[in-house]
């Protein structure tokens, strides 16, 4: 799936019908608060009643005021009405307040939902997809399928029943004058309709518009220094201006089709009121309260088909959202435990956990040994990334990657720590293929350290212990020092409570290296795979790195792609990776010598670049 | 490098309203149909009291003016006798109604739509050119935010609330005279929760506030929380803390759902009371009214004339005091988009000059900071470059010279110094005519969302498909686009397929080739190019533009051999230059470089 088509899922043509299944799926999770649900739809049925009845006991006060004046009876019914003002406060206050937690709770189900599924996807799945738009399933797809779903429960509720109440009295009294009267109800049902099918078409244009403008916008900024460098400011105003241009032609058709549509529906209903201005003299033996009540009827009907018209809208431009959301809920990672793997957890866990030394599926917990055979990767179909690799590396030894970017590197790493399956041959950890063993207790197994270290908007602390979450501040003190990292960090007054801000930003690149480091030590890995970061630093931070790495490797599996000369020569093996294969592998000091060859020739292009930059 | 923002300008909402400009008359004209669809309004009101009347039997006479005024006109008596004048009269008047609030509708909508595509597009031209140093201040979220959920905020100003507002008061405004003429001691006692019912309102919207603020605090910690996860989703999945990370997760959401529902409820209590408090006008009219008709002094007519019209008006002027409440956003969204319009933009000189650069480049004592408070970038920088020579230029990073570059393009204007071009000074020519004749390739180039050979024509459009196609073939390019699935069709850039840094590289050379200029700029834009395809980029280059000068930043010492001449910079300025042989005859960074190599070749050989 590529990018393009994503957008487009986002914002493809309008559904012009609503999908129930999907909305009754939606529907099963909102109902799990069954409190709020009785709550909105009960205070909406009984405002809807009591707004119903409502111009009949006018009525019925007017007929009694004018015939026999302020009577006991006059009085009576008078609390009546004052009693039911009450009751309508109630009402309202209890469709708003449990709209308020079907709603909140909706969201909070949804993006609870979301995200534990977004915790189990594989790498695969988030390399397809950017940040910001996965955001914005959590974020705004969320609270707006949440932000409908009372309204339109509630109206489902409310609007019929305040118009079947209506016509029901209207009918108890009349029912040849109601006939008049609702004879405009089916041509406002019917506009509404319409014009609804219509105004949502507009308003999704003119939100892809608005979105396409949006992007044109981030992209101005990012690219201001190319556009200004190639003199492209006239062009970029064109285009800009005819985007302008379109998301005005869109929201203006939108704006005149409401501007249209409101005026309709509330001259339809005067029109009802005008037919029973006409009729009701012919009506024998009416009261004057009586028509009163029904003119106050015949304005009635606006707002429950209005609200209806409003909610159909909803439902139909929320749709995207609640696909998206669910979509993203139902989808089943590709990389997950085997049933047999599950099923031998679950045994062990039944019959009392694992013995010592066994990991939670009972096969050895400490990983000595890994080795590819025979390793087949491509990301896409037809695009092999990895072909044939045989490798083995055991404990206490450390490997060195090295090759043009786009060899295959990081994907060989990634096979090693099963962020991605791969497509022929196998992985064995000890002799057992990767994908037998649980995810949970390989990742537990695992270090990694990124190129550009990703650290959490924490303290430093904080990060260093989501390498091993029950360690002690004795520990995570200690892994700081034995990486080296404390250094920098006694120096700071807030030590390990500092904030790095958001990714690291407040610490240099050195340094993330180093928090991110501890991290791993703390982690006390079996695997380690480490992508160097390609950045310079200061000579005195590198010295500390590579100490560290040191530490850090020593009696573990170390997989390094490495960027720096001294990391590739103190490696007991490098190997040079060229289009997935491994092309040379050996020491440095017998690699180097090979005439020729192409370790020697990258070592004399890349690596003294480096070292002459960073001293 | 972040002074704090200084303090949006608080323009009063009245300055609002320059930005509808030449639409001003059109949005008026709105105004006008509001109140008269507003008058008109009442005419269903009316109807009723006269059917009513007639109805009653004229029991008690109904000497209300309005009324008797509307009765006489159509026909007097005759309305006794042909109840369908009284239903005509509320059918047209209704219609009438009708049509003047699409006119308003349509005239609204089209004035603010219009006004704001032109503010759109103002923005977006004053974006184009305002000084890179503006850029380097402010965040490009923050910017977006302004150019696009600001003004969204003052379409919604102009096309709702403004109309919002002109129809309450519109009906309300309208309504006062007819009641007072009605009945002048009901019209008062219709009118006296009024102030309440709206003060009501505004002062619930000001209080609620801090609510809405915490509630969209706990929103951003929300949204900070998952993306932190998402940015992250790499670490979080090799140390195995999808549990931690989800109960974390769990606590933000909680706090955002127990705001939200907070808010909820407040507001179940303002507008369950705020219905109470309307339904309570409403009673009052009722009851007095139904006390005087009892008592035989006011005809069943004006009570329903007074039922139907207070209906009519209390329900927008119950609103008006949230739309009053809403006001202040749009004064400070305008405010935000002042504080961009206002930034003066890239200076163009007073009295331009247009020469036909050739390629000869001077600078002389230049010195550029950042800001005042920031060390010198480029620190009294002295150098020339002869018509038609190549130039290699070294130096660490922070060395300054990408921001040279900067300033000899005119991205960015020195503090003080010279620079000239074929001896015209920089600062006389306009800056398109200088980055149309120095073509530049970026370190890090920036590819637009679009088909690769919409990309490479960008700032050549509708460039013969040859050139582009030899343009490609000189960056050595033209074989990996041939190879992508849809060829020079393939989107790239944020909403298109991701390309390798040495891909991006090629392409934006590529881009830089069809131009053709005299000057060509290259600033470090092969570093992610493997050495044999850097050469052959260099000699096709060399072929293809022959003896014409050419400013290469480099680190690789077979790149800086084939230029006739090297600048070795550091810390802002030229600390050593001459021919590779003379470079290498004297110690410096140059040398070491060299012999750093040389020691390895003998040591390996």
């Amino acid at each position: 799936m590529s990018i393009e088509s994503l957008l487009d899922e986002d914002q493809g043509a309008a559904p012009s019908t609503i999908d129930w299944r999907l909305w009754a799926t939606v529907a099963r999770v909102a109902l799990r608060r069954r409190t709020a649900a009785l709550g909105i739809v009960g205070g909406g049925v009984s405002i809807a009643i009591i707004e119903g009845t409502r111009p009949l006991l006018n009525g019925a006060l007017i007929d009694e005021a004018a015939a026999h004046g302020i009577s006991a009876r006059f009085m009576w019914m008078a609390w009546v009405w004052v009693a039911l003002c009450a009751a309508f406060g109630i009402g309202v206050w209890c469709f708003i307040a449990f709209a308020g937690r079907l709603a909140t709770g909706l969201a909070f189900d949804l993006r609870e939902q979301a995200f534990a599924k977004l915790q189990e996807l594989p790498f695969s799945w988030f390399d397809r997809r950017p940040t910001g738009w996965l955001l914005a399933r959590l974020t705004s797809d969320c609270s707006k399928v949440s932000g409908i779903a009372p309204w339109v429960l509630l109206d489902l509720f409310w609007a019929n029943a305040l118009m079947l109440a209506s016509a029901a009295a209207m009918i108890w009294m009349r029912w040849s004058l109601a006939l008049w009267v609702l004879s405009v109800v089916p041509l406002m049902v019917v506009t509404s309709i319409v014009f609804t099918r219509i105004m949502v078409g507009s308003s999704r244009r003119a939100r892809r518009a608005n979105s396409t403008i949006t992007a044109y916008y981030g992209e101005a900024i990012a690219g201001i220094r190319t556009t200004r460098s190639l003199v492209r400011e006239a062009g970029a105003e064109r285009e800009f201006d005819g985007l302008a241009g379109e998301l005005e032609r869109w929201s203006l058709r939108n704006a005149m089709q409401g501007a249209l549509y409101l005026p309709v529906v509330t001259t339809l209903a005067a029109m009802g009121a005008a037919l029973l201005l006409w009729r009701a003299p012919l009506v024998d033996g009416l009261s004057a309260g009586e028509l009163v009540a029904f003119c106050q009827y015949a304005l009635l009907f606006i707002y429950p088909v209005q609200d209806l018209a409003q909610r159909f809208a909803d439902l139909l431009s929320a749709q995207g959202a609640a696909e998206r959301v669910q979509s993203l809920v139902d989808t089943v990672p590709d990389i997950r435990d085997s049933p047999a793997t599950r099923a031998a957890v679950e045994n062990l866990r039944a019959s009392g956990g694992p013995r010592a030394g066994c990991a939670i599926d009972g096969n050895p917990d400490r990983i000595t040994h890994v080795r590819f055979e025979d390793v087949h990767f491509a990301y896409l179909p037809g695009q092999p990334v990895v072909s044939g690799l045989d490798l083995e590396v055991r404990r206490g030894e450390t490997v060195a990657l090295v090759g043009a970017t786009g060899g295959g590197k990081t994907t060989i790493a990634s096979l090693m720590c099963r962020f991605y399956d791969v497509t022929g041959g196998r992985v064995l950890l000890d002799g057992i293929d990767i994908r037998e063993r649980p995810l949970e207790w390989l990742h537990s197994r695992l270090g990694v350290v990124q190129q550009v270290p990703w650290l959490f908007a924490d303290s430093i602390g904080a990060n260093i212990r989501f390498g091993r979450l029950d360690a002690t501040d004795a520990e995570v003190r200690e892994a700081a020092v034995r990486t080296g990292a404390w250094r920098f960090i006694e120096a700071l007054p807030q030590g390990l409570d500092f904030q790095v801000g958001e990714g690291g930003e407040r610490l240099s690149h050195g340094q993330r290296q180093l928090v991110s480091l501890a991290r791993a030590v703390l982690a006390d890995p079996d695997i380690l795979v480490m992508d160097e970061a390609t950045s310079s630093v200061d000579s005195e931070t590198e010295r500390t790195i590579q100490s560290a790495i040191d530490t850090v490797l020593k009696d573990r599996i170390g997989l390094v792609i490495a960027h720096r000369l001294s990391t590739v020569r103190r490696a007991d093996r490098i190997l040079v990776i060229d289009q997935g294969r491994i092309v040379e592998s050996g020491p440095h000091a017998d690699l180097v010598r090979r005439a020729g060859g192409r370790y020697r020739a990258l070592y004399l292009e890349q690596f003294v670049h480096d070292r002459e930059t960073q001293h | 490098m972040n002074p704090p923002a200084p303090a949006a300008p608080r323009p009063r909402i009245i300055a609002l309203w320059s930005v509808l400009g030449p639409e001003a008359p059109a949005y008026i004209a709105a105004m006008a149909c509001i109140a008269l669809a507003s008058a008109l309004a009442y005419g269903t009101p009316l109807a009723v009291q006269l059917a009513i009347d007639v109805f009653a039997g004229d029991a008690v006479q109904d000497r209300s003016p309005p009324a008797a005024a509307v009765r006489s006109w159509l026909g007097g008596d005759a309305v006794v006798t042909q109840p369908w004048r009284i239903a005509t009269f509320a059918a047209v008047t209704a219609l009438l109604a009708g049509a003047l609030t699409w006119a308003k509708g349509a005239l609204a909508a089209r004035a603010s739509q219009r006004a704001v595509r032109r503010l759109r597009e103002r923005v977006h031209a004053h974006l184009t050119r305002l000084p890179l140093g503006f850029f380097d201040r402010h965040s490009s979220g923050d910017l977006v935010q302004r150019c696009t959920s600001d003004v969204d905020t003052v379409l919604a100003f102009l096309s709702g609330q403004v109309t919002e507002i002109g129809r309450a008061t519109a009906l309300l405004l309208a309504a006062v005279p007819l009641m007072l003429l009605t009945d002048a001691s009901l019209a008062l006692w219709s009118l006296l929760l009024l102030p309440a019912v709206i003060g009501y309102g505004l002062v619930f919207f000001r209080i609620v506030r801090s609510r809405f603020l915490k509630k969209d605090e706990a929103e951003g910690a929300l949204t900070a929380r998952a993306q932190e996860n998402l940015s992250g989703i790499r670490v979080v999945r090799a140390f195995g803390r999808g549990d931690f990370e989800a109960a974390r997760f769990r606590d933000a959401n909680d706090l955002h759902r127990r705001l939200d529902e907070r808010l909820f409820r407040a507001f179940a209590i303002f507008w369950a009371s705020s219905d109470v408090l309307c339904i309570a006008q409403l009673g009052l009219v009722f009851g007095i009214g139904l006390w005087r008709v009892s008592e035989g002094t006011m005809a069943p007519g004006q009570l329903a004339f007074f039922l139907v019209a207070v209906n009519l008006w209390l329900w927008p002027v119950r609103l008006m005091g949230r739309v009053i409440a809403d006001l202040g956003k749009a004064t400070v969204a305008f405010g935000r988009l002042q504080e961009v319009l206002n930034e003066p933009e890239d200076a163009e000189p007073a009295q331009p000059v247009a020469p036909a650069i050739r390629g000869a480049i001077d600078m002389r004592d230049v010195r550029f900071r950042h800001s005042p408070t920031s060390a010198w970038a480029l620190d009294g920088l002295t150098f020339s470059v002869a018509e038609g020579e190549t130039v290699a230029i070294l130096g660490p990073s922070g060395a300054g010279k990408s921001t040279m570059i900067d300033v000899l393009l005119r991205l960015r204007d020195p503090e003080s110094g010279s620079i000239t071009v074929d001896g015209v000074p920089l600062e006389r020519i306009p800056r398109a005519t200088v980055r149309a004749a120095m073509v530049s390739v970026l370190q890090q180039p920036f590819l637009y969302s679009r088909s690769v050979d919409g990309n490479i024509q960008i700032a050549r459009p509708g460039a013969p498909r040859e050139d582009i196609e030899s343009a490609a073939e000189t960056a050595s390019i033209h074989d990996s686009i041939r190879r992508f699935e849809s060829g020079y069709a393939t989107v790239v850039g944020e909403r298109g397929i991701t390309l390798s840094g040495g891909q991006r590289q090629r392409l934006a050379i590529a881009r830089a080739v069809l131009v053709d200029a005299p000057v060509l700029v290259l600033d470090d834009s092969l570093s992610a190019v493997d050495t044999d395809t850097e050469r052959k980029i260099l000699d096709a280059l060399r072929e293809r533009r022959g003896r014409r000068t050419t400013i290469v930043v480099a680190h690789r010492l077979s790149t800086l051999q084939l230029a006739d001449r090297v600048i070795v910079m550091e810390r802002g300025r030229v600390i050593d230059s001459g021919t590779h042989a003379e470079l290498v005859s004297r110690p410096g960074l140059y040398r070491r470089l060299h012999d750093l190599q040389r020691e390895l070749e003998e040591a390996v050989s």
